[in-house]
């Protein structure tokens, strides 16, 4: 489900099917990694509107959290961890973060939520059909990932 | 003094007409769309939609098929890539079934479960539908898949849009 009225009626009425809850984790940097940022959060947002259709009647998917790269990491894994808590707290049994940025990569163990990293790949620099073989297959490989994590979990 | 109170009424002033005018565009804008819309989505419903699928391809085990096209959202447009089950049942008619879970709308996948072979599976809660889209009683599903109409142009598969089934 999508963060939008017509997706909320129907988590209303089926709230104990919908154990997952999905966060995707956008770097913002004017800097000079700017392009590079803008890469990263481009791509998992392709990513995640797949993984939302194909899971639609088990998790949502909200809204991403954009965040600053020139903050520390410490703060930026304190507003994590309160997204966490707030979604484990209303019932979530899984939480999952999905970025392309690495930085969460060297904190993973910080986190009670499942951390799903993702180069970002060049897509810009593609024509399009090998950019959709890219993509297909990296939302294979996504869907498998979940896949995995709830049955781990059961 | 006055010379101060004058400029505090004014400030007041440029506020609420400012915020005034925000209003009024903010409220504006959806009638707008709301008139427009109709008018946009009346195109494309109805179409049969051309897939890659040639039909002496079709075997009897379903196969997915791919099929893009552009669709009204709300009020914007965007591509859409579709799936549906293909396969020919035992008198060689093809049928295509959307892959759209009829409990909360998941993606079911043909014979990955390995306890229920020759089935759709649902990986969400895991529903179960036969080969010919009945659902498994006692899984969550409450209804037969979706079934798109189909049509055939030079040797090609077009579908139509996926229709929930009558009940028997
Ligand atoms: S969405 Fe398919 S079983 Fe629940």
């Amino acid at each position: 489900m999508k963060w939008v009225s017509q997706d909320m009626d129907m988590f209303l009425g089926a709230k104990e099917y919908v154990d997952t809850a999905v966060l995707p984790l956008f770097p913002v940097s004017f800097g000079n990694d700017i392009k590079q940022s803008v890469a990263m959060t481009e791509f998992i947002q392709l990513l995640t509107i797949p993984l939302e259709r194909q899971f639609k009647g088990r998790m949502i998917m909200l809204p991403g959290h954009s965040y600053l790269k020139n903050k520390s990491k410490e703060k930026l894994l304190e507003e994590v961890i309160v997204w966490e808590k707030e979604l484990f707290d209303n019932g979530f049994k899984h939480v999952f973060f999905v970025t392309s940025d690495s930085m969460w990569k060297s904190i993973e163990g910080e986190l009670k939520g499942g951390l799903i990293w993702l180069p970002s790949i060049p897509l810009a620099a593609m024509d399009e059909g090998a950019r959709n073989n890219i993509l297909e297959d990296q939302v294979k490989q996504l869907l498998q990932l979940f896949m995995q994590k709830w049955q781990e979990d059961v | 003094m006055s010379k101060h109170r004058v400029s505090r009424r004014q400030f007041l002033n440029y506020t609420l007409t400012g915020v005034g005018g925000f209003m009024a565009a903010g409220m504006l804008m959806p009638m707008v769309r709301f008139a427009v819309d109709p008018v946009l989505k009346a195109s494309a419903s109805g179409d049969f939609i051309p897939t890659p699928q040639k039909i002496s391809e079709i075997t009897e085990e379903p196969t997915r098929v791919d099929f893009s096209f552009e669709q009204k959202d709300a009020w914007y447009t965007s591509e859409v890539t579709n799936t549906a089950w293909v396969y020919k049942d035992e008198n060689g008619e093809i049928v295509a079934l959307s892959p759209v879970c009829k409990h909360l709308g998941c993606v079911v996948d043909w014979n990955t479960d390995k306890a229920n072979q020759n089935r759709f599976y649902c990986p969400c809660h895991g529903g179960l539908y036969e080969k010919d889209g009945t659902n498994v009683p006692g899984t969550p599903p409450i209804a037969k898949l979706d079934v798109y109409p189909t049509q055939e142009k030079d040797g090609f598969l077009l579908l139509g849009k996926a229709k929930p089934r009558e009940e028997a």
